[in-house]
């Protein structure tokens, strides 16, 4: 009799023990079920999420590119109503890149103004024919509806909020102002202009004295680096011209690989 | 005792336990601290089998998304229905999307491993 309290307590931790150790064979083996199924259901939704991303991806791309092709060919357009080539477009695009760079701006923000840079001129799509394609000078008030294009540019721009059409509105206002606040619309000096506008005032500037257009021939290039030398700090921003001409070589490098085929 | 009644975050689904015997768990399921939320679902549970007085109990089960944990929590949960099947008519229904496999799958293992309960999967379009 004065064992069966002893026994009775072995018993029962006996049938603890059993319940115990049952229970954890069953949770070991739930567990290693659940890691199994959980990994199966990772592995897949893994999967699944790399293929979105990369639909994602696909998608982002396709609009960039989109973006890309319709400013691109909306810059055709303003340059094909003033008879002016596409590689007009495509040499402003990669001077202000190279400048854009050479400035100190980042490759993604340089590579941005690269290709808003081509919108510079749409406003020209509203300026009547006989004024746009004149041979030889325009008279006072003809001048006056020729710089309205800055203007029309920028309001034809201004409503996107897309970050690369911001940038071509942007530079569409500001491509005619003068670094010594005697360009237009407004008059505007210093880097009070943007310096996307700074930067396209230059490359459109090099580019059209180098080309033949109706109302004038193709300058010499001693002529054009004369006016930059003498214009730095007034039409120019002077950090752009000097930048210019330290890089002068990749500028006529450009100038060579997109150069107008007769 | 009382209903539990929980509402839905972005992370936790919605949970009804009613005291006359219908519970349900819709929703997602990837709480931070899985355990730690799903303490009170589980004391509701033993609690209506030691103190309910209704005969009979219908479970819904809609999850579309669950971390392992939670899988770990409905095991279980249906470990305490297991326990209590003898005494009370006791009916879960595990409802899943047509698209959703993985809710599917796990609906199936509960049907496996807890042969004894009366499981119906329900497909949805």
């Amino acid at each position: 009799m004065e064992a069966s309290p002893l026994i009775e307590e072995i018993e029962n931790l006996k049938n603890s023990f059993l319940q115990v150790s049952d229970r954890l064979v069953k949770d070991i083996s739930r567990q290693e079920k659940i890691m199994l199924r959980s990994d199966r259901r990772q592995k897949k939704e893994y999967d699944e999420l790399q293929r979105k991303f990369a639909e994602v991806a696909a998608l982002q791309q396709e609009i960039e590119e989109t973006q890309k092709e319709v400013i691109f060919t909306m810059g055709a357009i303003g340059e094909s109503r003033s008879k002016e080539t596409g590689n007009h477009v495509k040499r402003v695009a990669e001077y202000s890149r190279m400048l854009a760079l050479h400035y100190g701006l980042t490759e993604a923000e340089s590579e941005m103004i690269k290709q808003a840079s081509p919108m510079h001129d749409i406003g020209k799509v509203a300026i009547p024919d006989l004024i746009l394609n004149k041979p030889g000078r325009f008279n006072e008030a003809e001048f006056e509806i020729m710089k309205t294009h800055a203007q029309i540019g920028y309001d034809m721009l201004k409503h996107s909020n897309r970050p690369l059409l911001k940038m071509a509105a942007t530079i569409a206002y500001e491509h005619h102002e003068k670094y010594n606040g005697t360009g237009y619309p407004q008059g505007t000096y210093g880097e009070n202009i943007h310096i996307y506008g700074r930067i396209t005032a230059i490359a459109d500037v090099f580019d059209a004295l180098g080309s033949e257009r109706c109302y004038k021939k193709a300058w010499e290039d001693e002529a054009i680096f004369n006016l930059f030398r003498e214009q730095s700090g007034e039409h120019f921003d002077p950090k752009l011209v000097a930048i210019f001409f330290k890089h002068l070589d990749s500028f006529l490098l450009v100038r060579r690989q997109f150069a107008d085929q007769f | 005792m009382q209903d539990l009644v929980i509402e839905q975050t972005q992370y936790t689904p919605a949970i009804s336990m009613l005291t006359e015997g219908k519970i349900s768990l819709i929703g997602k399921s990837y709480p931070e601290n899985t355990f730690e939320f799903y303490k009170p679902v589980i004391q509701w549970l033993n609690s209506f089998f030691e103190e309910g007085s209704v005969d009979s109990l219908s479970v819904t089960f809609e999850i579309i998304y669950f971390n392992s944990s939670s899988s770990k929590v409905f095991f279980d949960f249906f470990d305490v229905l297991n326990l209590n099947k003898e005494d009370k008519n006791i009916h879960v229904i595990w409802q899943h999307d047509v698209d959703n496999e993985s809710a599917l799958e796990a609906g199936e293992d509960f049907v496996d491993d807890f042969p004894d309960l009366n499981i119906t999967i329900k497909t949805t379009d």
